[in-house]
C-alpha cells in the first residue's frame, strides 16, 4: 500500500518536474493543478493569548505532518497532501478577521482551523459564513461561541460551563471539602470558568466564601490576602497560565496554602509545571483528555502514542488543547472521506462538507467526537468527559472521579516545599 | 502672515484629488475582497490619523486617549444595534458622535489646562479608566464583548469608509488651512500665551478642536464595530489604537493635512504585508519596529517631506516660530 | 484589623515595586526630556536576562542583578547618543519623534523576545522565592520586601549621585538648561548618554526583581510602561523624590480598593485617581514636576 503511494507520488512529482522544466510555467500555474488540500490556521501567535494560540498551532501542525507522511488525506482512494497556511490573529478580533479573509482569498484554503479565544472566534465566524468556509476550532472553550448557532464553526472541546461546575462536585465528593473561594480574571474565558465554578459550588450545596473577579494586570496580593483571611478548604481560580503562575508565587510568598487548589486553564500545559517546579505539585486542574485514556485511532494510535509522538516533536508533553487540535484534523479527514470529492472544494462542495461535519461520529485518540445539532451548545463536541487532574511530580495525573483515577487525590495539600 | 497657496498649486491639488477620488471609487472593481479589506483599513486609519492630527498636529496637544472616543463610537453603535434595541446602523452614527463630542467637551476644559506630557498621560489615564469602566458595566457585555448583526457586504464598508474619510480630509483641509479657526489653532500651538495676548480665546478654540477630533474618531469607531462585528474593551479602547494613530501621523508628517493619510497608508500596508508574509512567526514585529525607528532617524519630518512641496507645513511653522 | 494591616503592607510593597519601575524613567525624563515608551521593554529584557542567567549559568537573581545592571547600562550608554540625536534634532516636535523612536524600539524588543524565546511565561527562582516573615498577624513576602529595599536604595543612591558628586552637578545642570550647561563646559551629549545608561541599568535590574516576584513573558512590557508613565506623572515629571510618594500612594490605592471594594474595580479607581489628581494639581502630587 505505502509502496504504491510512494510510487504514485514519485511519478506525480517527476511529471510536475518535467512539466515545469519543459514549459517553464510559473508556479501559479502548477498551484492550480497540484492535488493538495489547502488548510488555513487562524490563531493568536502573538499578543496576550499567544500561549494558548501557539499550543493550538502545535496540535494542528502535528496532524498535518503525520497525515502527510502517509501521502495526505485519502479521498476516493487518492491521497491529497495537506498544505497549512497561517494567519496570526495577534489576539485581536479585527486581525483575526483580516487573517481569515486573507487565507480564504489569497491562499485559497478550503477549510479553516480555528482560533484560541472566543473574541477572535466570534469575529471570524461571519467571514466563514460570507465565503461558506467551514472552520474546526480545536480550542474554543467559551460557551458564548456557540450561542448564535454558527453554521460553519465546529468546536472540539466541551464549553467550559460544562466542565468547570462538574469538577467542583467531583472534588467535593472525593475530598469532603466544604467551603470554596472562587476567583477569576476578568476576561471572557476565565470569567466564564469562574462562573462555572461558582455555579458548581451552589449546585453541590457547598459554602461559597468569596466570588471575585480581577483585572489581568492587577497585583494579586490583595486578593490572596482576602482568600487567606477567609480560609476556605478549596480555592478555585479561573485564569490563563501567566496569572496562574503568579497566583501560586503570590500565595507562596504570603504563606497561604489552602487544603486544595483548583485552576483552569493552563495547568495541564507542560509549561506550568516546568516553570513552577516543585510548587506546581498538588495543583488540581480540569482536562477532557489525558494520555492514559483508552481511546485510539488509525493515524495517531493510542492516546499514549500521541503523547509520545508530540513529546518527541515539540519537547514537551501535550495537553488536551493540543490533542483536540490534532483531533480536529482527524475530523476533517473523516468528513472529507465521506464527502468523496477531490479538493480544492468549491462553494457547493464546502456546503456539503459542513453537512458531512455535522454527521461526524468517530472515535479518535482524543476520544469520541460528534457535534451537537441544536441547543445552546450547537456544533460543540460535548462527548468528552472532563476529569480532575492533579500535578504529581511534574506530571498531569487524573485523580477523580474514581473510575478515571490513576492515583489518590492528595488532600489536604502538604506545606510548600 | 501665512501665505495663501498659489492658484496654480490649488488647481494641481484639486486635480490630484479628483483623480484620486475617481481611482478610489473604481478600485473595488479591480481587486480581490482581501485587498479591499486592507484598503478599507487604510481608509479608516487615514481618517483616524487625520482626526488625531487636528489635536496633535495643529493644536499641539498630544492626546494618548483617543482610543476612548473610538470605543465610545463602537459601543454606542454596538449597544444600539443589539437585538433588544435594534436601531438601524446609520441612525446610531450621529448618536455616537454626539456622545463623544459631549464627553470631549466636558473633559476638554479641565484636561487641556495641562500641557505636554501631562496632557498626554492624563488623556491616557482617562482612556484606561473608560476601558476599565467598559469591563465592569453590564450594558457593554463586560469583557465578554458584544457581537453585532453581521452585514457581509464589503462594498458597503469600503464606500462608507471612503466617503467619510474623504469628507474628513476635505473638511480638515478647509477648516485648518483656509479658515481663521485653523490659524488660531496653529497660533496657540506655536505660542499659547502670545496667541492669548492677541485676543484668541484659547480655551474655547482648543476644546473645539478636541471635540471635533473626538467626534470624527467616534464615527470611525461606529463603522469599525459594524464592520468587524465583534467588539470588546481591549479591541476598541486599548492603547494600541491610539499608539497606531500617533505613529501614523508622525511617520506621515505632523501638522500637515495630507501627511496622516500618507503615514496611515504606508504603515498599514507595510504592517499587513509583513504580517502576511512572515505571519507564521513573530519576526514581523521586530521588522516593523525597526522600520519605525529608521524612519524617525532618517526622515524626521515624516514621509511627506519626500513629496515635492511637502514641507510647506513645516515651512509655515518655522516662519511663525521665527516671528514670535 | 488584621486584614487592614495586611492590606496596608501589601499596598506599601506594591508601591515599592512601582517605585523601582519608575525611578530610572523619571531621571531620563528630567535630563533628556524623553518619554521613553520602551521602559517596559527594558523591564522585560532584564527579567529574561535573569531567567537565562539562572537557567544557563545557575546564577541566583540576587547575584546576576549586578551583572545585568552593568550590561544594560552599557547597552543604554551605547543607545544614548541615538536618543539624544533624535531628541535634539531641529525639527518640529523632537519630543514626539523621540517617543516614536522609543515606540519602535519597544516593538522590536517585544517582537524579538517573542520570536527568540517563544511564548512561554518564565518564572525565575531565587533564594528568597516564597520565603516570608510573619510579624504578628501580617505576612511579609521577602522578595517584595527586597524590592522595597531596592526602591529605597535607588532613591537614596540617586540623591547622593545627583547632589553629592561632580557628575551629579553636571546632570542637574543639563536638566536645568542644556545650552547653558554646554556653554559651561559640560559635555552634554556624554552626560545624556550616561544618564540613559543609568536608566536602562536601573530599569533592567528592576525587571530582574519583577521577574522573580511575578514572572516574565514577551508581552509584560506594555503593562509596566503604563504604570511607569502613571507613577512618573503623578510624581511630577522629572521629580525623583515625587516618585517615592506617588508610588506608595498608587500602591496603597490599589491594595485598599482591592481588599475592601473589590479587585475588579482597583484599576478603575487607580486610573480615576490619577486623572483627578492631575486636574487638581497639574504638576504632580508634590507640584514639583517640570
Amino acid at each position: 500500500m505505502t509502496d504504491k503511494i510512494s510510487r504514485r507520488n514519485f511519478l506525480r512529482g517527476s511529471a510536475y518536474g518535467l512539466g515545469a522544466l519543459s514549459l517553464g510555467a510559473p508556479a501559479i500555474h502548477l498551484r492550480a493543478q497540484e492535488p493538495v488540500l489547502r488548510c488555513g490556521v487562524v490563531t493568536s501567535l502573538s499578543g496576550e493569548n499567544r500561549f494558548g494560540g501557539n499550543l493550538t498551532r502545535r496540535g494542528y501542525d502535528l496532524w498535518a505532518e503525520e497525515i502527510n507522511k502517509l501521502g495526505g488525506v485519502e479521498i476516493n482512494g487518492d491521497r491529497y497532501r495537506v498544505e497549512m497556511f497561517y494567519g496570526d490573529a495577534q489576539s485581536r478580533p479585527a486581525s483575526g478577521a483580516d487573517a481569515a479573509e486573507r487565507l480564504i482569498i489569497r491562499d485559497e484554503v478550503s477549510v479553516l482551523f480555528g482560533p484560541y479565544t472566543s473574541g477572535v472566534t466570534l469575529a471570524v465566524q461571519p467571514i466563514c459564513a460570507k465565503y461558506s468556509v467551514p472552520m474546526i476550532s480545536g480550542s474554543a472553550e467559551s460557551p458564548n461561541v456557540w450561542l448564535e448557532k454558527p453554521r460553519f464553526n465546529f468546536g472540539m472541546i466541551p464549553a467550559v460551563d460544562h466542565s468547570a461546575g462538574r469538577s467542583i462536585n467531583v472534588i467535593a465528593e472525593a475530598t469532603g471539602a466544604a467551603s470554596v473561594g472562587v476567583v477569576g480574571v476578568d476576561e471572557p474565558f476565565s470569567k466564564e470558568t469562574a462562573e462555572g465554578f461558582r455555579n458548581g459550588v451552589e449546585d453541590a450545596g457547598l459554602e461559597l466564601t468569596r466570588f471575585e473577579l480581577f483585572p489581568a494586570n492587577a497585583d494579586l496580593t490583595p486578593i490572596v490576602s482576602n482568600l487567606k483571611a477567609d480560609d476556605p478548604d478549596l480555592v478555585a481560580v479561573g485564569g490563563h497560565e501567566e496569572v496562574l503562575i503568579n497566583f501560586i508565587n503570590t500565595a507562596k510568598s504570603l504563606d497561604f496554602r489552602p487544603k486544595a487548589i483548583l485552576m483552569h486553564y493552563g495547568v495541564t500545559a507542560a509549561a506550568f509545571a516546568d516553570q513552577l517546579g516543585g510548587d506546581a505539585n498538588g495543583v488540581l486542574g480540569i482536562s477532557v483528555w489525558t494520555p492514559n485514556l483508552p481511546y485510539r485511532d488509525d493515524l495517531f494510535g493510542s492516546a499514549s502514542d500521541y503523547d509520545e509522538l508530540s513529546h518527541s516533536r515539540w519537547g514537551s508533553h501535550p495537553d488536551y488543547t493540543e490533542a483536540a487540535c490534532s483531533a480536529s484534523g482527524l475530523v476533517l479527514q473523516d468528513a472529507a472521506r465521506r464527502l468523496g470529492k477531490p479538493p480544492a472544494w468549491e462553494r457547493q462542495a464546502r456546503l456539503e462538507l459542513v453537512e458531512a461535519l455535522e454527521e461526524t461520529d468517530i472515535e479518535t485518540f482524543y476520544g469520541p467526537v460528534a457535534f451537537e445539532r441544536e441547543g445552546s451548545h450547537y456544533h460543540n463536541n460535548i462527548r468528552p468527559v472532563p476529569v480532575v487532574i492533579q500535578i504529581t511530580e511534574g506530571r498531569v495525573v487524573p485523580v477523580a472521579p474514581g473510575d478515571a483515577a490513576q492515583t489518590e487525590l492528595v488532600y489536604p495539600l502538604p506545606a510548600f516545599s | 502672515m501665512v501665505s495663501k497657496p498659489s492658484r496654480r498649486r490649488l488647481v494641481a491639488t484639486g486635480l490630484a484629488l479628483v483623480a484620486g477620488t475617481a481611482a478610489l471609487t473604481a478600485l473595488p472593481a479591480f481587486i480581490d475582497p482581501y485587498s479591499l479589506r486592507i484598503v478599507t483599513g487604510v481608509l479608516m486609519w487615514a481618517g483616524l490619523a487625520c482626526a488625531w492630527n487636528i489635536v496633535g498636529g495643529y493644536a499641539g496637544y498630544i492626546s494618548f486617549g483617543h482610543s476612548a472616543f473610538f470605543g465610545i463610537g463602537a459601543y454606542v453603535t454596538g449597544i444600539l444595534m443589539q437585538s433588544g434595541v435594534g436601531m438601524p446602523f446609520l441612525a446610531t452614527l450621529p448618536l455616537g458622535i454626539l456622545v463623544a463630542v459631549g464627553v470631549a467637551a466636558a473633559i476638554g476644559g479641565p484636561t487641556m489646562r495641562l500641557r505636554g506630557a501631562y496632557f498626554a498621560i492624563a488623556t491616557w489615564a482617562f482612556a484606561e479608566m473608560l476601558m476599565q469602566l467598559a469591563t465592569v458595566l453590564d450594558i457593554t457585555g463586560g469583557t465578554g464583548g458584544l457581537s453585532l448583526p453581521a452585514y457581509l457586504n464589503e462594498f458597503f464598508f469600503y464606500y462608507t469608509m471612503l466617503v467619510v474619510a474623504l469628507a474628513v480630509y476635505l473638511g480638515a483641509w478647509y477648516l485648518l488651512e483656509r479658515t481663521r479657526f485653523g490659524y488660531r489653532l496653529k497660533a496657540l500651538r506655536d505660542h499659547e500665551p502670545a496667541a492669548e495676548a492677541v485676543g484668541i480665546h484659547t480655551t474655547r478654540v482648543k476644546v473645539q478642536a478636541f471635540a471635533l477630533s473626538a467626534g470624527i474618531t467616534s464615527l470611525f469607531g461606529s463603522i469599525y464595530a459594524y464592520w468587524v462585528t465583534f467588539i470588546d474593551p481591549r479591541s476598541v479602547m486599548g492603547p494600541e489604537i491610539t499608539d497606531q494613530m500617533v505613529v501614523m501621523v508622525l511617520l506621515g508628517g505632523l501638522g500637515t493635512v495630507w501627511g496622516p493619510a500618507l503615514g496611515a497608508t504606508v504603515l498599514w500596508v507595510t504592517n499587513r504585508y509583513i504580517w502576511s508574509e512572515f505571519g507564521d512567526t513573530a519576526i514581523y514585529l521586530p521588522i516593523l519596529g525597526l522600520i519605525i525607528a529608521l524612519i524617525v532617524l532618517f526622515l524626521p519630518n515624516g514621509l511627506i517631506s519626500l513629496l515635492p512641496g511637502g514641507r510647506r507645513g513645516h515651512g509655515v511653522l518655522t516662519r511663525l516660530l521665527r516671528k514670535l | 484589623m488584621d486584614v487592614l494591616l495586611q492590606a496596608l503592607l501589601n499596598g506599601i510593597l506594591i508601591g515599592g515595586i512601582l517605585i523601582c519601575l519608575t525611578v530610572g524613567f523619571q531621571l531620563t525624563f528630567g535630563v533628556l526630556h524623553v518619554i521613553d515608551f520602551a521602559v517596559g521593554g527594558w523591564v522585560m529584557l532584564g527579567g529574561y536576562a535573569a531567567y537565562w542567567a539562572s537557567r544557563l549559568l545557575g546564577l541566583d537573581p540576587f547575584i546576576s542583578v549586578f551583572f545585568i545592571f552593568v550590561v544594560f547600562a552599557g547597552i543604554g550608554c551605547a543607545l544614548g547618543p541615538l536618543i539624544y540625536h533624535v531628541r535634539t534634532s531641529r525639527y518640529a516636535r523632537p519630543d514626539l519623534m523621540a517617543l516614536a523612536f522609543t515606540f519602535g524600539l519597544f516593538i522590536m524588543m517585544r517582537g524579538g523576545a517573542l520570536w527568540l524565546w517563544s511564548f512561554d511565561s518564565r518564572s525565575v527562582d531565587s533564594v528568597l522565592s516564597g520565603a516570608s516573615l510573619s510579624v504578628g498577624p501580617v505576612t511579609i513576602p521577602l522578595l517584595r520586601l527586597s524590592a522595597f529595599g531596592m526602591a529605597l536604595l535607588l532613591g537614596l543612591g540617586l540623591f547622593v549621585l545627583l547632589y553629592r558628586t561632580r557628575f551629579g552637578m553636571a546632570v542637574r545642570a543639563v536638566a536645568q538648561n542644556r545650552d547653558h550647561a554646554g556653554l559651561m563646559g559640560v559635555d552634554v551629549k556624554r552626560v545624556s548618554a550616561y544618564v540613559y545608561g543609568i536608566y536602562t541599568g536601573i530599569t533592567a535590574s528592576a525587571g530582574v526583581l519583577l521577574a522573580t516576584i511575578y514572572s516574565v513573558n514577551p508581552e509584560v512590557g506594555v503593562r509596566y510602561t503604563l504604570f511607569a508613565f502613571f507613577v512618573a506623572v503623578l510624581a511630577g515629571l522629572g521629580s525623583v523624590g515625587g516618585v517615592l510618594v506617588a508610588g506608595l500612594i498608587l500602591g496603597l490605592v490599589e491594595s485598599l480598593v482591592g481588599t475592601y471594594v473589590g479587585t475588579r474595580y482597583s484599576l478603575l479607581v487607580v486610573f480615576a485617581t490619577l486623572y483627578l489628581v492631575l486636574l487638581i494639581s497639574p504638576k504632580g502630587i508634590l507640584r514639583r514636576g517640570i
